[in-house]
């Protein structure tokens, strides 16, 4: 056991370390960027503002000329005190606040497909991996590595046109009903979810043929093993077997995939989002990049790498339980 | 067994989904819905002073109104919270009558004192001051409930624009407001005709009338509702299933794509703002420099194919004085003796550039006199398919006469980075806008904004200054008699067409579409009584108090 926690304090310290590099990246990288975000607010006015207007803008924004490396101390401090400043292009609304929102939204929607494609691909991969040259096995690696082969786009796109336009099975877009009120009620609930149904639906179609072939083809390694033959020389059920002897060890690659999946699931559902009109996160981002945002892209990659690194590390704990080879 | 217990839990979702009930489509309709903003979750702020423009639509369309409200159809000035105006004393002081029996949506009177506030409130924080009023305001002051006295400390008449479109807010809320630059403003108390917050959430907000309106019976309709939108193909779908009674976007071939679904309801128009597209040329670049060049590249471009082929043909080719549509009234009367550089003819476009010493070789393309090709770039915002498109059409005129082209696309923050330093040689832009072409003669010849290259220059990016238009532009400043400023037009109009500092490429026009099925006296090109676009604040004040419940 000491071991265990031995091997989980220092990944934790090299979670740090990467947490304040990643920190470090998401303050100069943007300011890299050419141009500023008083410039960008006075161009989409078009010509209609006048150019007296940019000194207003620069004082607003308090946009100063203050050397890089004293703004970099100052956005440390204040990221340790939990103020992630004031965005620009929604001005005068603090970061944490539009962050929030958007954030429950993105994990509801994404999250959740990703459980559900991850279980549904992983459990598929294991069927058909134990019943390998069976008729599913035949049939569903090809098909569902067709679909995943579509640009997710385009695949959203004609969901959206047939089954929420022609169709009218599912809602155009949102995330919820107009007749409903948010809040912890029923309505609002099932709503919710009928709204999250035909995005959550691309999204796992696209990704379950990737954790099902991944699942089948190490399962199928595994299941190769002396010690499988073993198991079945020993005469234990087939279905143990499967799950417990197989499944635990092949499982192990996908749950790393899983960690950075859980990570990327913050910054990832940005064309889902585009397409259905939901309100997550990858919809800001693509806003604040746009607007030269600089407060808002920062807390905005904030979270996204605190996310990877703390899935990643919770998978660390759950390959340490799965996987005794780690604990010694 | 697994499998079984999976396809029962998928079973049961799909009949939950299936079962829910269908609500594409909105049946009872209490309400216009209306599409402004591209926006994906709406956030409280309605803040009608704050110079980052990120207040909800309406705030300065429907909450808040302005003295009088610019009509970009008729091109005039329609009195609103005041009624009518003097200059006195050589133009250094501006008197406006303010109108009576106004209230405030809580019920205060409003009056010439509110008026006074508002100015004065931009004085004290500069951040507020978008239009830089207080560059030549010396005091703003009630003299009574209904005059406001505006005096000048330099006399500067085009400055009624920024005074006379302000929205004007309540003395008695926000002398109690700390820090107004910082204020979302979430319970907004205006003099507008819709004011009142019914609901606010992330996804959908409405607006409700005014219940103390000044205009009695209006408005007619009863709330605005407000769903989010992020992007034209959402809005689009939202147009075709009858979900959306305003939008201001744009949709491509809209006769087929929109009018087609529903001939009766679906009306679109798009009438020209009077603005104008330019080919911009940077005046900086040795061989851009000469003016020969630049005519020569104005007559080489189609602008017909141009129009027709970037624009789905929504608009027209630019007019050779860089102001079209409801600016036409400012064409001068010599205009048939001034050089027409934007009709189409490419003999011309080549007798000029040989006359300019660029010498074509036997495959056509020209060099120049140190024997380097005569190549451009055409930079363009990446995504903006309609310039790009247009960009295209332009680099293949170019080719017919010897030029080479190259279209390159930048993200829109490095776009505008490069205009503004002056780090192109082409690039399709926008140009100043204001209520006379005087805005635009301004920015395109002015040596005020001009900088040299490499300094950010917000304005008049071709980089191109002229004295004697600086002398006509002081004296537009100080005169605010209709046939000086006429003539005043003219000459700088001349001077434009004599230098061509850049090149008008197509007319601007305004994207608007609206659903008849449930509101009518949209305004259209049989009503043009304001324009349908909603891009136009506060110019959609006339809408939402003129549109009727069907």
């Amino acid at each position: 056991m000491n071991h265990s926690l031995n091997y989980l304090l220092r990944r934790l310290g090299f979670y740090f370390i990467a947490a304040w590099a990643a920190l470090t990246l998401n303050f100069f990288i943007p300011r890299l960027m050419p141009g500023d975000p008083a410039a960008i607010i006075f161009a989409r006015f078009r010509g209609k503002l006048k150019p007296e207007a940019m000194n207003a803008l620069r004082e607003t924004f308090g946009l100063t000329d203050e050397p890089l490396l004293g703004q970099y101390w100052s956005y440390l401090k204040s990221i340790l005190q939990g103020d992630l400043g004031i965005s620009i292009a929604y001005f005068p609304e603090p970061v944490t606040s539009i962050i929030s929102s958007a954030l429950l939204w993105t994990i509801f929607l994404a999250g959740f497909s990703l459980i559900i494609s991850f279980s549904l691909g992983t459990l598929l991969g294991t069927i058909i991996a134990w019943n390998r040259s069976g008729k599913l096995d035949s049939f569903l690696p090809p098909a569902l590595a067709f679909i995943g082969a579509f640009p997710y786009f385009w695949l959203a796109m004609v969901a959206l046109y047939i089954f929420g336009f022609e169709l009218s099975w599912f809602p155009l877009g949102h995330a919820y009903g107009n007749d409903v009120t948010p809040g912890f009620n029923i309505p609002f609930i099932l709503s919710a979810l009928y709204h999250a149904a035909l995005p959550a639906l691309t999204m796992i179609l696209v990704s379950l043929g990737g954790w099902m072939l991944s699942m089948r083809n190490i399962m199928i390694t595994t299941l190769g093993t002396d010690y499988i033959a073993f198991a079945h020389a020993k005469g234990l059920s087939s279905r143990l077997i499967m799950l417990r002897y197989a499944a635990r060890n092949a499982i192990l690659p996908n749950f790393t995939g899983f960690g950075m999946a859980l990570g990327f699931v913050l910054s990832g559902a940005l064309l889902t989002e585009i397409i259905f009109s939901y309100p997550g996160q990858g919809y800001l981002l693509l806003q604040a990049v746009r607007a030269q945002d600089f407060p808002l892209m920062q807390g905005l990659f904030m979270t996204i790498t605190f996310a990877v690194l703390a899935a990643n590390w919770i998978v660390d704990i759950l390959i340490l339980f799965f996987d005794p080879r780690t604990r010694k | 067994m697994i499998l079984k217990k999976l396809s029962y839990t998928i079973l049961i979702s799909l009949f939950i989904v299936v079962g829910c009930e269908n609500s594409n489509e909105i049946k009872k309709r209490d309400g216009l819905i209306v599409y402004q903003e591209a926006q994906i979750s709406w956030i409280r702020n309605f803040n009608p002073l704050s110079p980052a423009g990120s207040a909800r639509w309406p705030t300065l369309s429907g909450i808040y109104e302005p003295l009088f409200i610019y009509n970009s159809i008729t091109g005039e000035y329609v009195p609103w919270l005041a009624l009518d105006y003097t200059w006195e004393k050589g133009n250094k002081v501006l008197k406006m009558l303010i109108r009576k029996g106004v209230k405030w949506s809580d019920g205060e009177p409003f009056s010439a004192e509110d008026v006074a506030f508002t100015f004065n409130i931009k004085r004290k924080h500069r951040a507020l001051d978008t239009r830089d009023s207080w560059g030549y305001l010396k005091e703003v002051v009630a003299m009574s409930d209904t005059i406001v006295k505006f005096e000048f400390k330099r006399i500067y008449v085009p400055g009624f624009d920024a005074l006379a479109t302000q929205s004007i807010v309540a003395k008695h809320i926000w002398d109690k407001i700390d820090d107004p630059v910082k204020f979302s403003n979430p319970s907004p108390v205006g003099t507008g005709p819709f004011t009142e917050i019914i609901r606010f959430d992330s996804q959908l907000w409405e607006l409700g009338k005014n219940p103390n309106y000044w205009q009695k019976g209006k408005p007619q309709i009863n709330k605005l509702i407000f769903p989010t939108y992020p992007s034209n193909e959402q809005v689009t779908l939202a147009l075709l299933s009858g979900n959306l009674d305003w939008a201001g976007a744009f949709i491509p071939a809209v006769d087929r794509v929109f009018v087609s679904k529903d001939t009766v309801h679906h009306k679109y128009w798009f009438p020209l703002t009077g603005h104008t597209t330019f080919l911009h040329t940077n005046t900086k670049h040795p061989i851009l420099s000469d003016v020969r060049v630049r005519k020569a590249i104005s007559y080489a471009i189609d602008r017909e194919l141009v129009v027709k082929v970037g624009m789905y043909d929504y608009t027209e080719p630019a007019h050779v004085s860089g102001v079209s549509g409801p600016m036409s009234k400012w064409h001068s009367p010599y205009l048939d003796q001034a050089e027409n550089w934007t009709t189409y003819d490419p003999g011309k476009a080549n007798m000029l550039l040989d006359g300019a010493g660029f010498i074509k070789d036997e495959t056509g393309l020209r060099y120049t006199t140190d024997g380097h090709i005569l190549e451009f770039d055409i930079i363009i915002v990446s995504g903006w398919s309609d310039w790009i498109r247009s960009a295209q059409i332009v680099s293949q005129n170019l080719k017919n006469v010897g030029i080479t082209a190259k279209v390159k696309t930048y993200d829109f923050g490095a776009w505008i980075s490069r205009m503004q330093k002056g780090d192109f040689e082409l690039a399709i832009g926008w140009a100043e806008k204001g209520t006379t072409p005087y805005a635009l003669y301004r920015g395109m010849m002015s040596s005020e904004y001009l900088q040299p290259k490499g300094e950010i220059a917000d304005v008049n990016w071709h980089r191109f200054g002229l004295a004697s238009a600086d002398s006509l532009f002081r004296e537009y400043e100080q005169t605010s008699d209709k046939n000086e400023i006429t003539e005043i037009i003219y000459e700088l109009q001349h001077l434009f067409i004599e230098h061509a500092p850049s090149l008008p490429l197509f007319s601007e026009a305004s994207w608007a579409e609206c659903n008849t099925k449930y509101f009518s006296n949209f305004p259209s090109a049989e009503n043009p009584y304001a324009t349908l676009s909603p891009n136009y604040p506060p110019e959609n004040l006339l809408v939402l108090v003129n549109v009727q419940n069907r």
